[in-house]
Parts: C-alpha cells; structure tokens; sequence
C-alpha cells in the first residue's frame, strides 16, 4: 500500500476508529514506512502539550458578568412592567438571593445607575431607542466588568481590569473617570502605568487630557511623572506647557523628573 | 447521580435561568481556555474570549435551537468571537513565541525541550492548520463534529488533519535539526532556548 492511500485511513487510524482489517494494513504499511511512522510519532508527541488551565480569576470574572448582565436585564424588564414581563422575575429574584459579593454589588448598583439615567434622561422613550439601548448592552455589561475589576483588592486583577478596558474602541465617561481615578489613586505603579497606557488611546476625547493634566500633581512615583509627561508632550496639549512649568517648581522634585519636565516645556512652546 | 446533559441546561438557560449559566461555564470554560491559548498563543487574549464567549451565550440565548448539540453551538461562537477580535483588533506579527509551556517538572528537562520545540512549531503553521490540530488532538471533537463547525465534508476534515499533521512533523524535525546543530556548535547548556534555531535555515 503507498503511502497516499494510508495517508487518507491514517485519521481515523489515530482516532482508533478503523476495522480490524484496515488497522492491521496501516500496521503494516507502518512497519515500513519511516516517514508514516514518524507523522504518527508527531501526533502523540503532541500529548506532552499541557492543558492551559484559565487563572482563578476567570470564574470571578465570570459571576460579575453574569449578574452585570442579569441585574440590566431585571432593570430594564422592570422599566417595562406595564408589559408584565414574566423575565424580570427570575433574575431580580435570583440576583437577590444569590450569594452576591462586593464585584457584583458595585455592578449591579452602576447598572441600575446607569438604566436609571437611561430611562429618564430620555424622557420619551420610542422603540428607536430601544434597540439602541439593546445595542449598547453589550458594550455596556463588558464595561461594568471593567468598573468592578478596577475596585479589586489584589493589584493583578486591577491590571486586567485595565487590559480589558483597552479592548473597547470608545470609553463610557464612567470608565474614563474610573481609569483616571486608577491613575491618580492606584496603590501599585503598574496598575497606575496601565491606565495611563489605557487612557492614552483616547487623547481625542477632552476629559481624558484633562484627567491625565490633573494626575501630573498627585503623583509621587518618578516613573510615572515621565509617562505623563511623555504623554502631554506627544499630545501637544496647549494647557500642558503652564501646568508643566509650574510642576518643574516643585519642591523636592526628582532630578530626572525635573529635567524632563523642563524639556517637555521647551518641547510645547 | 447523572449529570444533566448540556442541551437541557442551554435550554433553562434559553428559558431564563441564566444562573443554570454557571454550570456550562465550569464544564467549558476550561477547554475553551485551552483551545485559545493554544491557538493565539496569548493567555490574556484568551481569558478575554472566553468571557466573551459567554456573554454572546447569554446575549443569543434565544438563537440556541433546541436538538443543536451544545458542544458544536458553543464551540461556533468561539470561532465568530475570534474572528471578530482580529477583525476589531489586527493581529501584530510576533516573530518570538509569545507563551511558553508552562513550568514542567524538573526531571523532565528533555520533554520540557521537545515541548517547547512543539509548541514552536505548532506556532509557526498556518492557522487554520493549528486550528484543526488543536481541535482534533486537544479538545475531542469527533470529525463528524469538526466538519459540521467548519462547514466542510468529513473526508475533508480527514484529509486536512493529515495535511496538518505532515506540515507539523516537517516544521519540528526541522527546529529539532537546528537545536541540535546549534548544541553541538556551542556546546553550550542545553536549557537555553533556542531561539534562533528558525533564522538558521
């Protein structure tokens, strides 16, 4: 038998899936054949891959979304009652009976913030609205998640709230003030580099600048005073120049710090 | 005791008990995980989709029709959401593999080698031949299955896998050649990666 034909059997040869009769020719055909031999040899080689095995985060993670996703629902079922939507009535129970922690508090309280101002911001709701407001319910459950890994107790967990923040083309205001807060007030330099990272993205948008200007005072890490810095003098922003040479007159200032803020300031003007 | 069949949790699931969620959360998010990680070659990409995952289940849970095997439903949403991320996110070329197999006991310093080497290799074949790879050695899909996800004959699936499987044998006896070229050269401590082994050929 040449090799084409045993080729074509040597799938289910593998899966273990062939009659007697054909597994004894692929045996044969085997015994030969070095180059079969060896393709067979690859495939069990591969068993000393491991399992990648998801962190313990990701079932958090998971919980936050789903009662995000759930407190919404009941949310705006509820908004909806005229209608007696029987929906509402499993997940709102559920939520509250379900052993909720701290993540899926803060969560749900956003969420009913944000449906809240939803529902009566636009006071006369047509069905436009809506489906806009189903179309927003995904970005919207995605950046709760986002809220609640950025109030973590554990510096890794803050970070992937960071990361996962990154993966929206356009930032909620709340999240935008939630990065900031994480940029001023963050316990760990990493976290704080992260959502200047984060932030940087979306220099476009006024109160991003604004936030990243305003971080500058508060900050005591000398590698993140140089981010900023670097940062206001890659967006030329033309408040940056006066706050920067106020900031290079303060006292006890890092050297390096000084100098860079004395270099951005030549650099904006 | 029997455990509910994933097909009847879907369908509490598609019937509003959303929390019934959890329990095909805890049988798949772990094979899931696996099947990105090996995929991507990036850990917290794949933490993102499979949380991604779940959420579309939650979102298209009335799109589930009931008699669609659960295994083949989820495991088409998890290509969809890959693909919409590259599509949203342009893959950057990494010429280094980004993810190497995790720590390995230490007196297995040779299989940990031949691992590495593996997974190198795996990462440099085309996707769609990891991909089918993976599905077949890694995650237990039956073939019937894999053609049904891919949208292909079942003689094509067969025929793919061999061609996968000869192009990964080529790539890493390839590697193999070069690491042990290298060694010999150097002569130097065999548990420095070799990294360069790709450029030499």
């Amino acid at each position: 038998m040449k090799c084409e034909q045993v080729g074509e059997l040597l799938p289910d040869y593998l899966q273990g899936s062939l009659n007697a009769q054909q597994g004894g020719v692929v045996e044969q055909h085997l015994m030969e054949c070095a180059d079969c031999r060896d393709e067979v040899a690859i495939w069990k080689k591969l068993s000393i891959l491991p399992m990648e095995q998801p962190s313990e985060a990701s079932r958090e993670r998971f919980e936050a979304m789903l009662h995000a996703y759930q407190t919404g629902r009941a949310e705006k079922a509820e908004s909806a009652s005229a209608r007696g939507n029987r929906a509402a009535g499993w997940s709102f129970i559920n939520w509250l009976r379900a052993p909720v922690g701290a993540v899926a508090w803060s969560a749900a309280l956003l969420v009913i913030g944000i449906f809240a101002g939803n529902y009566f911001g636009a006071s006369h709701s047509g069905s436009s609205d809506e489906i806009a407001a189903m179309r927003s319910e995904l970005t919207n459950v995605r950046q709760l998640v986002v809220l609640s890994m950025l109030q973590q107790q554990s510096a890794s967990e803050r970070l992937q709230g960071v990361s996962y923040s990154q993966r929206e083309a356009q930032l909620d205001p709340q999240v935008v003030s939630a990065l900031a807060h994480t940029l001023r007030y963050d316990t760990s330099v990493d976290v704080r580099l992260a959502a200047l990272d984060a932030l940087s993205r979306h220099g476009s948008q006024p109160q991003v600048r604004k936030d990243v200007l305003d971080a500058l005072q508060q900050q005591q890490s000398p590698l993140v005073q140089v981010a900023l810095i670097d940062q206001m003098v890659e967006w030329r922003d033309p408040d940056a120049a006066q706050r920067l040479r106020n900031f290079a007159q303060t006292p006890n200032l890092n050297p390096t710090v000084r100098q860079r803020a004395d270099w951005a300031v030549s650099k904006l003007n | 005791m029997k455990l509910a069949p994933d097909e009847e949790l879907m369908l509490e699931v598609r019937n509003g008990a959303g929390d019934t969620l959890g329990v095909l959360f805890d049988r798949y998010h772990a094979p899931l995980y696996n099947f990105y990680a090996k995929l991507t070659g990036d850990r917290t990409l794949s933490e993102d989709l499979v949380q991604e995952v779940f959420l579309r289940i939650l979102k298209y849970r009335q799109s589930y029709q009931p008699g669609t095997p659960f295994r083949a439903w989820i495991y088409q949403i998890a290509r969809n959401a890959r693909v919409d991320h590259y599509r949203k996110t342009p893959k950057h070329i990494t010429y280094e593999p980004e993810m190497s197999p995790p720590v390995m006991p230490k007196d297995a310093a040779q299989e940990s080698e031949e691992a590495a080497l593996l997974h190198r290799a795996m990462m440099q074949m085309p996707e769609e031949k990891r991909e089918i790879l993976i599905l077949s050695r890694f995650q237990e899909l039956k073939y019937e299955e894999i053609a049904r996800l891919l949208g292909c004959e079942l003689g094509t699936v067969k025929t793919r896998i061999h061609r996968a499987i000869q192009e990964l044998r080529q790539v890493f006896r390839q590697l193999e050649s070069g690491v042990i070229a290298k060694n010999s050269d150097s002569a130097g401590p065999k548990s420095i990666p070799p990294r360069r082994a790709g450029n030499e050929m």
